[in-house]
């Protein structure tokens, strides 16, 4: 009878209030219970791929329904799954990652810099040693990573770049890729106690049920729309002072209509 | 002309949405989809932002007779917020907004698709607290507890939902928007019809709670009992001697052994325990998944195991507040339970059960994963049948389920009992389970529902409990819903008409006594006072103050007794029920014949004082929002009159004293209190005549001109 989603499948939905989707949109639907339903009745064959999917993918990877699961229920792992099998009959078609580019300078510290976002030289100014640079376009392909297998190649290529060095990350959806590789790295404001006062949605620590805008994981790729409304979510409940450090989510925030300062920006300025 | 759909209010047809919105958390509909049967399907959900939106649904849905399910979180036991084939749904957790928090009156406005942890951390990062802890605070909204009249774990101090609401706003497709209760335009008659009215006449838009400053102080401990009797009067004395614990939890001989086996990670464990050997490993396979199948195949012999081999019960009692008043409850409560024959077990139980109050619910999930089915029936009675329809119940279905107990909403009235039962099977075995239940409870004479309210799963015999009083219901349905499009089918569904069960009062252990509704103040005074001692809610008319005017722990009339149509009717029959609205107050308007029970303290240890300070109602709400809780609080004379009752008075009495130098003792003298109805006015008004936490009251200036007509046995005041 029971089925590796059948214990979220009967939970009575107690893990709601922390789901950032499930809260921001208002959808019964995105619920993780309501999600878990149609994943055990796709197994039995009772609902079809793209509904199951559909349902898989409003999500945003944010791992907040387990940590709250008094039964430890691996929700997410589960959900990652659904959409690495259904992959073909998502909603949307998963960007390809741009390939990964090969690392400028010396010294084993690395930041890694989206584009547009330097802070390599500031860090090493302020270090007083010389520090690598891993440029990317597209936050590691983060889009795809919440959408793919992390055992697949591309996820493979990132672990075996990162390998031997000390990583430092500015970026929430660069963060997020690699904690789900099990990647080590420091935060930047971590790094330099002066940075202070990041408070940010991808930042550790950051409280349920808003932690994420929206912008993250497969929901803003396959549900623009729900992804949407829990930014609107989101901006209606940030506390004073929040500032993203992701661009995608200043982006996805900006595009809801919602001017939230860059955390990057601050952090850089004050480097310098 | 086919009425046009609301486009401008955002709505989804997405197959997704139809699906979740076509279950709630009522087991039997788990139950059919572990089983593979496929729930029908609403055409369309709606998500409205505002009280216009939902306002914009509903007309629509009038003029095209369309039925309209309204959906909270969906966390309701009774299948009444399942959208149906044909019907629209309106989920309201678009309406999610929380505020403004008066920190001056105590009160927060709030939308009802909230999620009742969300607004309790909400209230938490302000200093303040609702109050109100349903198991399910995590998965149900504002607008749901309202709607069916929810009941928390801290009821004994914070009161269930009905207790707390002071004002709400709605949406009915007659009538349009509305406000009722304090400062509303709308008759005050549609109050009782709107808490516990499950989405059938009206949409719950906005409500405003009374709420209270975080506890300063938490006391919890447990205590071990022989036998269930002997607990459940220890338990009765207890809140009898009104010293309102906030929590109260007694656990069944088997809950009390089986309890604390659950999955979570922080596992609570009640004691007493005992190993015995192969007995005690069977049992204890019970919750374990893999074992579950073979004692859910044969309840009978399971529930036979059980009575053998469990004995003793758990209570766990629990006060918070004032620390003062903590204090001095906690005292003079393990005073009465020592003599009760309790065994103090420490604040261990207590302290378990409070981190872990929330994981019981996950307990179910591996029953339906073993292919069975569990359900829980939460009951209430007055106190002399608590024990008899405990059995009855266990009797009624001990053959098909496996059946536990705990009893956590008790009452000086009465209480509740909360059952939960596993068996295996079909939907069929389950509804006949179900109906031997509340078969067995209507014959013992309890109300069928204390909080999870009616649903469909119980419409039948709520309206067998109603019985002719479901005409006050039509009556509001027609000035509200007169089309019928709000949750048909669910609530009430009438069918053979009988008789209440013929009534025993023992008003020794009920703590009630019967008097004629026209009955006179000082009739039912000496009512009272011939059976036990004094009125414990001594309400000068028979009306009391509105509930919005009274405080938590203050009652009118329990049972009320009347013939309509010439047939018998009685409604109260367990405290604070939650079968549907409280139609009491129309069937004392309407009925003929009528009788009521009325809560009676007895006599025991008293405590009064009166003196002379400035502002006296200022004093009075003060002492109220200290968590004193004066069996007397009034101003006789320009004097300010306060009182205590029961083991803790002298203490409570210090207490008071401490913080109203002026207070001086007096000897005790029973005091009436204003009845209803009450109008809110500043707390330096010259015409106050009482004080809640959050306003102070008068009587309506209309009431002082002309006598009150209308009102059943209102005397003037
Ligand atoms: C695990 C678990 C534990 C529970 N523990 C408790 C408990 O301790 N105490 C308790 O009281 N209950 C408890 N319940 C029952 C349930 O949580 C309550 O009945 C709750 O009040 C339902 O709220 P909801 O928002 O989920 O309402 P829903 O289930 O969505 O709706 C319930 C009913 O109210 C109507 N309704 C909902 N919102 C509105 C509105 N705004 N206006 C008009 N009608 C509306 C619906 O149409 C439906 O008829 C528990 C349930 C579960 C699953
Ligand atoms: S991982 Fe986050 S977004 Fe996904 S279901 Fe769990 S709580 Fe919701």
């Amino acid at each position: 009878m029971s089925h590796p989603v059948s214990t979220c499948a009967l939970c009575p939905r107690l893990c709601r209030p922390v789901c950032p989707v499930a809260v921001g949109s208002g959808r019964e639907a995105a619920v993780p219970t309501a999600i878990a339903s149609v994943l055990w009745d796709h197994a039995r064959g009772r609902v079809s791929d793209a509904l199951a999917a559909s349902a898989a993918s409003l999500c945003v990877d944010c791992g907040a329904c387990r940590s709250f699961c008094q039964l430890d229920a691996p929700f997410p792992d589960h959900l990652r799954g659904a959409r690495v099998a259904l992959a073909g009959a998502l909603p949307h078609a998963v960007p390809s990652p741009e390939p990964l580019r090969a690392l400028e300078g010396s010294g084993v510290t690395c930041v890694i810099e989206t584009d547009g976002r330097p802070f390599g030289d500031a860090l090493s100014q302020r270090l007083q040693r010389s520090v690598r640079r891993w440029r990317t376009g597209d936050a590691l392909g983060v889009a795809a990573i919440d959408g793919m297998d992390l055992k697949g190649p591309h996820a493979a290529q990132i672990r075996a770049q990162a390998s031997g060095l000390a990583l430092v990350v500015a970026h929430g959806g660069v963060a997020k890729v690699l904690s789900r590789l099990g990647v080590p790295f420091t935060w930047l404001h971590e790094l330099v106690p002066s940075i202070s006062g990041v408070a940010s949605c991808c930042a550790p620590g950051a409280a349920a049920p808003l932690g994420c805008c929206g912008g993250a994981g497969p929901l803003v790729v396959q549900h623009p729309a729900d992804a949407r409304r829990v930014a609107q979510a989101w901006a209606a409940r940030a506390e004073p002072g929040v500032r993203v450090v992701d661009a995608r989510c200043q982006a996805h925030l900006a595009a809801a209509g919602h001017a939230v300062p860059d955390a990057i920006d601050s952090l850089i300025a004050d480097l310098a | 002309m086919t009425p046009q759909l609301p486009e401008d209010v955002p709505s989804s047809v997405d197959p997704l949405d139809l699906r979740a919105a076509s279950r709630d958390l009522w087991p039997g509909g788990t139950l059919d989809f572990v089983q593979g049967v496929a729930a029908p399907e609403p055409d369309r959900v709606f998500l409205p932002r505002d009280a216009g939106e939902v306002a914009r649904v509903l007309r629509w849905a009038a003029e095209a007779g369309v039925p309209v399910v309204t959906y909270g979180a969906g966390s309701g036991v009774c299948g009444g917020a399942r959208g149906m084939a044909g019907s629209v749904v309106l989920d309201t957790k678009g309406l999610d907004r929380i505020g403004p928090l008066d920190r001056d009156r105590w009160t927060v406005d709030v939308e009802p698709g909230v999620l009742g942890q969300h607004l309790e951390d909400w209230l938490a990062a302000r200093g303040f607290t609702l109050g109100h802890s349903p198991s399910s605070i995590w998965c149900s909204t504002v607008g749901g507890w309202v709607a069916a009249r929810s009941a928390g774990q801290l009821s004994g101090r914070y009161g269930v939902i009905e207790d707390m609401v002071l004002r709400i706003e709605a949406v009915s497709p007659a009538r349009g928007r509305f406000v009722v209760g304090d400062g509303g335009d709308a008759p005050e008659a549609w109050w009782p019809m709107l808490i516990g009215s499950e989405g059938t006449l009206a949409v719950i838009t906005r409500v405003r709670f009374r709420v209270w400053p975080a506890p300063a102080s938490r006391w919890l401990r447990g205590y071990a009992f022989d036998d269930l009797p002997t607990a459940v009067r220890a338990m009765r004395r207890l809140v009898q001697a009104e010293l309102w614990p906030a929590v109260i939890r007694l656990y069944d001989p088997v809950d009390t052994r089986v309890g604390g086996r659950t999955k979570s990670k922080d596992a609570p464990e009640h004691a007493p325990k005992e190993s015995d050997g192969w007995l005690a490993r069977m049992l204890d396979a019970v919750d374990a998944r893999r074992a579950l199948a073979l004692p859910l195949a044969l309840p009978g012999l399971v529930n036979r195991l059980f009575d053998a081999a469990a004995s003793g019960c758990l209570l766990i009692v629990g006060f918070e507040g004032d620390p003062g008043v903590v204090d001095a409850a906690s005292r003079a409560a393990s005073a009465l339970l020592a003599d009760e024959g309790a065994t103090d077990l420490g604040d261990g139980p207590g302290e378990r059960w409070w981190r872990s109050r929330h994981h019981v619910s996950y307990k179910l999930i591996p029953i339906f994963e073993a292919g069975g089915f569990a359900d829980t029936m939460e009951v209430a009675c007055t106190w002399a049948r608590l024990v008899p329809l405990y059995h009855a119940v266990r009797k009624a279905i001990g053959h098909t389920a496996i059946v536990m107990a705990h009893m956590s909403h008790v009452y000086p009235e009465g209480g509740s009992i909360y059952f939960s039962f596993a068996g295996r099977g079909d939907r069929r075995a389950y509804d006949a389970t179900w109906r031997a239940a509340l078969e067995a409870v209507l014959a013992a004479g309890g109300t069928i529902t204390h909080h999870h309210g009616v649903g469909a799963l119980k419409a039948a015999a709520a309206a067998a409990e109603v019985g002719p009083a479901i005409v006050g219901w039509h009556d509001a349905r027609a000035a509200l819903d007169p089309t019928g499009t709000m949750n048909p089918g669910r609530l009430f569904v009438e069918g053979d008409p009988r008789d209440p069960p013929v009534d025993r009062l023992d008003p020794a252990v009920d703590g009630l006594v019967l008097v004629p509704a026209e009955a006179s103040y000082d009739e039912r005074q000496s009512a009272a006072t011939s059976v036990l001692g004094e009125l414990m809610w001594p309400w000068r008319t028979l009306p009391a103050p509105q509930p919005w005017a009274r405080m938590p722990w203050q009652s009118g009339p329990m049972e009320v007794r009347a013939r309509v149509g010439g047939r018998p009717c009685v409604l109260g029959r367990g405290p604070r029920s939650a079968t549907g609205p409280d139609l009491r107050p129309w069937l004392l308007e309407r009925g003929t014949n009528r009788e009521v029970t009325l809560a009676v303290a007895a006599s025991g240890e008293r405590w009064m004082a009166e003196g002379v300070v400035a502002q006296p109602w200022s004093v009075a709400q003060e002492l109220l929002r200290a968590d004193l809780r004066p069996a007397v609080l009034t101003v006789v004379d320009g004097r300010l009159r306060v009182g205590f009752r029961g083991p803790a008075a002298a203490a409570m009495g210090a207490l008071a004293r401490a913080r109203v130098p002026e207070l001086e003792q007096v000897p005790y003298t029973a005091t009436a209190s204003p009845g209803g109805p009450l109008v809110a006015c500043a707390l330096d008004d010259p015409n106050v005549i009482w004080v809640t936490t959050n306003s102070a009251f008068r009587v309506p200036p209309t009431v002082l001109e002309e006598p009150m007509l209308s009102l059943v046995g209102a005397e003037a005041p």
